[in-house]
């Protein structure tokens, strides 16, 4: 409940208010660091975070200033603006790949809870670093009531970002530190929290529940692989976070219109994580395929497939085969045999308890199977297994998402 | 007597023969501790009970509909943050104690606050105490004009005050506050003879300040110095069966 209807109004343009959720995209970080690549191509960058979808999007002052046009609409992101800046990335003298490095830590409020007002945002973000010294915290918990007192005035709702950093900070503290921090936020004033993911789900959700306002999680720092940013951003939400702020990984991304669209699915409940990298499709047939040069024989293709349909280690009911050569032989010296969605099975199984789903992946009805083993004698590459009661064991593309494909590091796998 | 009918009105929503306020605003500087996750549900509990309660602006603001209302306990507003109370067993250790306001008389009453609370810590320094006072009589001055009663929570737990000097200290912020004008105040739960002292001297409501809950008759003998109540900590909500034990205070 807010003092003020102004806050209420602006929250549910940057919540949906259907959902409660929010999925926002931070594009302020050319205000506080090196101007890399996607600071200098933002406006490219943001038509495509508008593109797909995003909640909020969050600038500096002048970044709303000159590219505000772009967010006229109803369908367009809220915007927030960033309200403070620091120099943290910049930080220590051994941190050279900054162009203009600084030896003292510090941040200074910049715009005001009005300036924000009459860009027309509907939130603005401040920092609130806890760890550093006694001092510097003093300093932020100063700044921070005052654009509370300021935005309780104006209706703005206040989103505070508490960040864990400094010498007192340590990995045995750091999710402690940070639940304090956002009771002590929502204590000063926050209407709601942008806060780093503490690293599971039980604290992250003692944060949660303690802060008792809606919890944003971060991003984070840009991830090699998206599917791990976006399950951080589902355990999060398992937790009861109310949405996310993605910064370098939606503004790095290769796709980042396709990022937000992910991340839109995944919060606003849309798609669960294994729907969204499903490579195989309706109507879109795909299969693996064994690059036997790249194995170097781990076998963690054929453990994770075991254990991924049956919740156990080890390999003699792997549904592919990793088969060692003697060293005398030419290289390469592991094959990789991969069910290749030949389809001999199928056309073998005469009571058709072998199928193919729509998805493109070979399904079996073990009540029509006559457990004759045809299937197991026609497959090509011998990858159809069958358990103790003669029923046979294929590739099923683990519905969707090839568990070897995934934990596969040296490409000896793909999913062609 | 208030010169402001508003003072008067503010100040009789606190205040009765036997005041009992809860103070929830040690958030504000460790978190939620046990029993305070969830203010709105502990409020819910709390606000038929106590005359008051002690809540942090951004609460307040949150749950305004869990605190006023007639019958109901009156949210006062404590208006500044402070590191001091982070003990040996918060995660961050405390090298220099901090009090910044984090609130105003102006905002204390756009948010409904029936009163500013203040603190004024003793024994952290020359410096410390000055600024502290500077800053509290501004807040008694800017709460002049809006008839806003400021009650002054004295705090005498720096490193300077030790058991020797540590009552005398509490009569040395009785005093400062009221010569700087504060409405009401707020002392530790002191020896008899201190709070009796304190109780037939000042001119302005006092309440003592516990950080558990007492009996009936301790209760009593309190009020009999001319002491108007209690105010309790968040650690009675530890205590086993505190919401009876407070219903037989009344």
């Amino acid at each position: 409940m807010y003092s003020t209807s102004g806050k209420a109004v602006r929250m549910n343009r940057l919540f949906n208010p259907d959902d409660g959720k929010a999925v926002c995209v931070a594009a302020d970080h050319g205000w506080m660091s090196d101007p890399t690549a996607n600071v200098v191509n933002l406006k490219n960058i943001l038509g495509q975070v508008i593109a797909g979808g995003a909640d909020g999007v969050l600038m500096s002052f002048g970044s709303a200033q000159r590219l505000g046009h772009m967010f006229q609409g109803k369908d367009k992101p809220a915007v927030i603006v960033r309200a403070d800046w620091m120099n943290l990335p910049r930080l220590g003298g051994a941190n050279v790949s900054n162009v203009l490095p600084v030896i003292n830590f510090r941040k200074m409020a910049t715009s005001r809870a009005k300036d924000a007002l009459q860009m027309g945002a509907s939130a603005i973000t401040i920092y609130y670093f806890i760890g550093y010294s006694d001092e510097f915290e003093a300093i932020n918990i100063e700044q921070a009531s005052i654009f509370a007192q300021e935005c309780r005035k104006v209706g703005l709702p206040l989103i505070i970002e508490p960040m864990a950093v400094g010498g007192m900070v340590t990995g045995v503290n750091i999710a402690e530190i940070l639940i304090a921090s956002a009771r002590i936020a929502t204590e000063i004033g926050a209407d709601a929290l942008k806060i780093p993911y503490t690293g599971d789900v039980i604290t992250f959700k003692e944060l949660v529940d303690r802060s008792r306002i809606p919890v944003l999680v971060l991003g984070g720092a840009k991830s090699d692989v998206p599917r791990d940013a976006l399950e951080l951003v589902d355990e999060a939400l398992r937790a009861g976070a109310s949405g996310t702020v993605f910064g370098r990984n939606v503004t790095k991304a290769k796709d980042p219109k396709k990022m937000v669209e992910d991340l839109c699915d995944l919060v606003h409940g849309v798609k669960t994580i294994d729907q969204i990298f499903s490579p195989v499709e309706k109507g879109k047939k795909r299969r693996l395929r064994g690059i036997s040069a790249n194995c170097v024989g781990c076998l963690i293709c054929e453990t994770v497939c075991v254990q991924a349909h049956s919740v156990s280690f080890g390999v003699n009911r792997a549904r592919l085969r990793i088969e060692s050569k003697p060293v005398e032989e030419k290289p390469p010296l592991n094959k990789v045999n991969v069910c290749i969605l030949c389809e001999a099975c199928i056309k073998v199984c005469e009571p058709n308890a072998l199928t193919l789903s729509e998805e493109g992946y070979i399904q079996l009805d073990e009540s029509l199977c006559i457990q004759c083993g045809k299937c197991g004698e026609v497959c090509p590459n011998s990858v159809v297994l069958f358990d103790d009661d003669g029923y046979p064991i294929i590739c099923d593309l683990c519905e969707g998402d090839p568990q070897c494909v995934r934990w596969c590091k040296y490409d000896a796998l793909k999913l062609v | 007597m208030h010169t402001h009918i508003g003072k008067a009105i503010r100040m009789s929503d606190i205040l009765s023969e036997n005041s009992l306020v809860f103070d929830s605003t040690i958030a504000s500087s460790i978190g939620a501790p046990e029993g305070m996750e969830d203010l709105s549900a502990t409020l819910q509990q709390l606000t038929p009970v106590f005359d008051g309660i002690i809540l942090n602006p951004g609460q307040i603001e949150h749950l305004a509909h869990a605190s006023g209302g007639k019958n109901r306990a009156a949210p006062l507003v404590r208006i500044d943050w402070t590191n001091a109370y982070r003990g040996a067993d918060f995660c961050l250790p405390v090298s220099h104690v901090k009090r910044i306001p984090m609130s105003n008389a102006q905002d204390v009453t756009d948010l409904g606050g029936s009163a500013a609370v203040a603190t004024l810590f003793m024994g952290y320094g020359d410096m410390f105490e000055a600024e502290n006072i500077r800053s509290i009589s501004h807040l008694i001055r800017e709460s002049y004009s809006l008839s806003l009663p400021v009650f002054v929570d004295i705090r005498p737990i720096g490193d300077h005050v030790s058991e020797s000097n540590y009552e005398d200290t509490i009569q040395l912020g009785v005093s400062f506050m009221m010569e700087a004008g504060a409405d009401g105040l707020i002392i530790p739960l002191c020896k008899p003879e201190t709070l009796e002292l304190i109780g037939n001297w000042s001119t302005i409501p006092v309440l003592a300040y516990s950080e558990k809950l007492i009996s009936k008759s301790e209760f009593q003998s309190v009020i009999e110095h001319n002491i108007q109540g209690l105010v309790f900590s968040e650690a009675i909500l530890r205590e086993k069966d505190y919401q009876s034990k407070i219903q037989l205070l009344k």
